[in-house]
């Protein structure tokens, strides 16, 4: 983990209000794991005071083009980021060469030592993404690529204009299945709708669920996985004060009694087993 | 002593530009507190720093001068259910309710670290009753290695918890004095600042012994989401800290100096080194870093590096800063006007 001032390279406008905004570190991007978030700070800011956690959408050599990734070592590290606030409000307005502070790598991510007996003893891995859920997905999906697992996505969000990163995603899985609310894209409704027609076909398979999205997306994807019998990995978002373990701020109830009740998503998680989670008690702010 | 104190340094600062300079002069910014020697008067605010060990990747502890660890209570607990904590305005709310380890795990786990570093380890504890406040510190007192306690009667998030301590100077009198017997290491208490008159209790914890007073702890606040009429914190009320309760912070330790004798501690809204000399010409001895550390880890460090230079330039030592407030038209050390 390392706490550094960092300067931008690159804050690209995609659709729908997303970002994507490369930052140069070489430290952080190489000790970066799959499913393993940052805490960004607008220095000098004291309207903004907290830092803001988001998912480490991608790492990157310096200029990924002309160098080959096994010979350089990655340098940038990519955020994928919806305007929702106040802090991602002010992001949008960063510039290359503007400096960003970044704490990182935080948390507990899709550790692939920890889930590859379940994912190897799957037909496919099926990502779900919600919205912005998508950001947390690539990097795991690209590493169990390199294992060479079979895997598939799940894709909804409000509108097709959300739908970012999907291109990255392609080349990783085997089929994709997107859906959106208002059916500018693929089915109209939410995204598991198509997942629970997917998992109704195969009930004599095994799949592992890797889920990243809003809590009822979750909540309701979760559900899905547990009446089909199936392991499902999610990675949560919740308010952080500090990511580093010690606000207790950012906590949510798991399975367990007196002080294991509650876990911080910053240390503990964010990516759980989701049978762990308390999914009744919905505790995550809606932004 | 303050006066004379205050008085030697006013001199000093007056005759400034006619005495030679001194370009040797090394400003001191220890401390010794309750017969604590701090190696500088910068520690971290209890609930803002977990068990120090956390932070150890990102800053070199050793640097601090000391760390208030997280609210410890005589058995573990589970705090509040989430959302717990949102920003605001140039500040933060937070209800966490004392989620902690508990005080036997404490003394297992956290302790041998925090024993290694230079840095003083104050223990925060915490209790529902005089007995639980007794009960953890007979407990804690097992332990090697704590340098003070800080008796946490002040949280404005648990029932019928702290601040009904910190609210009522009876019942301050009563859990200082009870936990004062007990106590193996000098006892700090730290105020709440959700009283009429903080002095009140200020004087009632220096009356049961209290060996110093840190000041203040987070002023309850709400804050409301218009769209679905629900509070953002699952408590309702919420513990406010940050930038934006420094000036009422300073306003406290002004007041509460000019009413005992015992050393204060200043907490509130800390984040540079300007804010914590408005600390001390207030009236504290030494400070404390809360919210900041959640943003930026390093800014103890940077504001003992501040509290030095400034000290340099100034040509004095930081004792000598402690009480300095200057007010036009008041004599030294004038008391008067003070509400």
């Amino acid at each position: 983990m390392f706490d550094e001032i960092v300067a931008v390279t690159e804050n690209r406008p995609l659709t729908g209000g997303h970002f994507l905004l490369s930052v140069q570190s070489p430290r952080q991007a190489k000790a970066i794991r799959p499913g393993q978030f940052a805490m960004l700070r607008l220095p000098g800011r004291s309207d903004v005071l907290l830092r803001r956690p988001m998912s480490v959408y991608d790492v990157k050599p310096l200029s990924g083009r002309l160098r080959s990734k096994s010979v350089h070592p990655p340098q940038l590290i990519q955020f994928l980021y919806k305007i929702v606030g106040r802090g991602t409000r002010l992001m949008a307005e960063l510039k290359p060469g503007d400096k960003l502070g970044v704490l990182a790598p935080l948390g507990h991510g899709f550790f692939v030592e920890e889930y590859l007996p379940q994912a190897e003893a799957a037909e496919e891995i099926l990502h779900v993404a919600g919205g912005i859920g998508i950001a947390a997905l690539l990097l795991p999906a690209r590493e169990l690529a390199r294992h060479g697992l079979s895997q598939r996505l799940f894709f909804g969000s409000r509108t097709k204009a959300d739908l970012v990163g999907l291109e990255e995603f392609k080349p990783l899985v085997k089929g994709v299945a997107l859906a959106t609310e208002d059916g500018s894209r693929g089915h109209q409704g939410f995204v598991t709708r198509p997942l629970a027609d997917y998992l109704a076909r195969r009930r004599d398979r095994k799949f592992l669920l890797m889920v990243c999205g809003p809590w009822a997306m979750l909540a309701a994807t979760v559900a899905l996985a547990r009446q089909y019998g199936h392991a499902c990995l999610v990675s949560m978002e919740n308010r952080m004060g500090c990511g580093l373990g010690v606000c207790l701020g950012c906590c949510i109830q798991v399975e367990g009694t007196g002080h294991g009740k509650y876990q911080r998503v910053c240390t503990e998680g964010p990516v759980f087993w989701a049978d762990r989670v308390i999914w009744e008690n919905e505790g995550i702010p809606k932004t | 002593m303050k006066a004379s104190s205050k008085a030697t340094e006013r001199r000093r600062e007056g005759g400034k530009t006619s005495a030679r300079p001194q370009p040797n002069f090394q400003p001191k910014i220890d401390v010794t507190i309750a017969g604590v020697h701090f190696q500088n008067p910068v520690m971290t605010a209890s609930g803002t720093f977990g068990y120090g060990q956390e932070f150890s990747q990102v800053i070199d502890l050793n640097q601090l001068g000391g760390i208030c660890v997280k609210g410890i209570s005589a058995e573990p607990m589970e705090g509040n259910a989430p959302p717990r904590i949102y920003e605001t305005e140039a500040g933060m709310l937070n209800a966490i309710g004392l989620q902690n380890v508990g005080a036997r795990r404490f003394l297992e786990e956290k302790l041998p670290f925090l024993r290694t570093l230079r840095a003083r380890c104050i223990v925060n504890v915490f209790g529902y009753t005089t007995e639980d406040y007794v009960r953890c510190i007979e407990t804690l007192n097992k332990g090697e290695g704590i340098d003070a306690y800080e008796l946490n009667i002040s949280c404005p998030n648990t029932r019928c918890g702290g601040m009904v301590y910190g609210n009522d100077p009876k019942l301050t009198e009563e859990v200082v004095a009870a936990s004062k017997r007990v106590a193996r290491y000098p006892v700090i208490v730290k105020l709440s600042p959700n009283v009429t008159d903080i002095t009140a209790t200020a004087r009632a914890a220096e009356a049961a012994g209290a060996d110093a007073l840190s000041l203040v702890n987070t002023f309850v606040g709400m804050a409301i989401d218009i769209e679905t009429r629900t509070p953002r914190i699952s408590n309702v009320t919420a513990g406010l800290s940050g930038p934006a309760i420094k000036p009422l912070a300073v306003r406290m330790v002004y007041q509460t100096y000019h009413a005992v004798k015992i050393p204060l501690i200043g907490i509130g809204g800390i984040a540079t080194a300007e804010d914590a000399l408005e600390f001390v010409l207030a009236g504290a001895q030494a400070v404390q870093v809360g919210t900041a550390n959640f943003y930026a880890p390093d800014t103890s460090l940077r504001i003992v590096e501040g509290l030095r230079a400034f000290c340099q330039r100034k040509r004095v030592h930081l004792a000598d800063l402690v009480g300095g407030l200057r007010i036009p038209g008041q004599t030294a050390n004038s008391s008067s006007g003070i509400a």
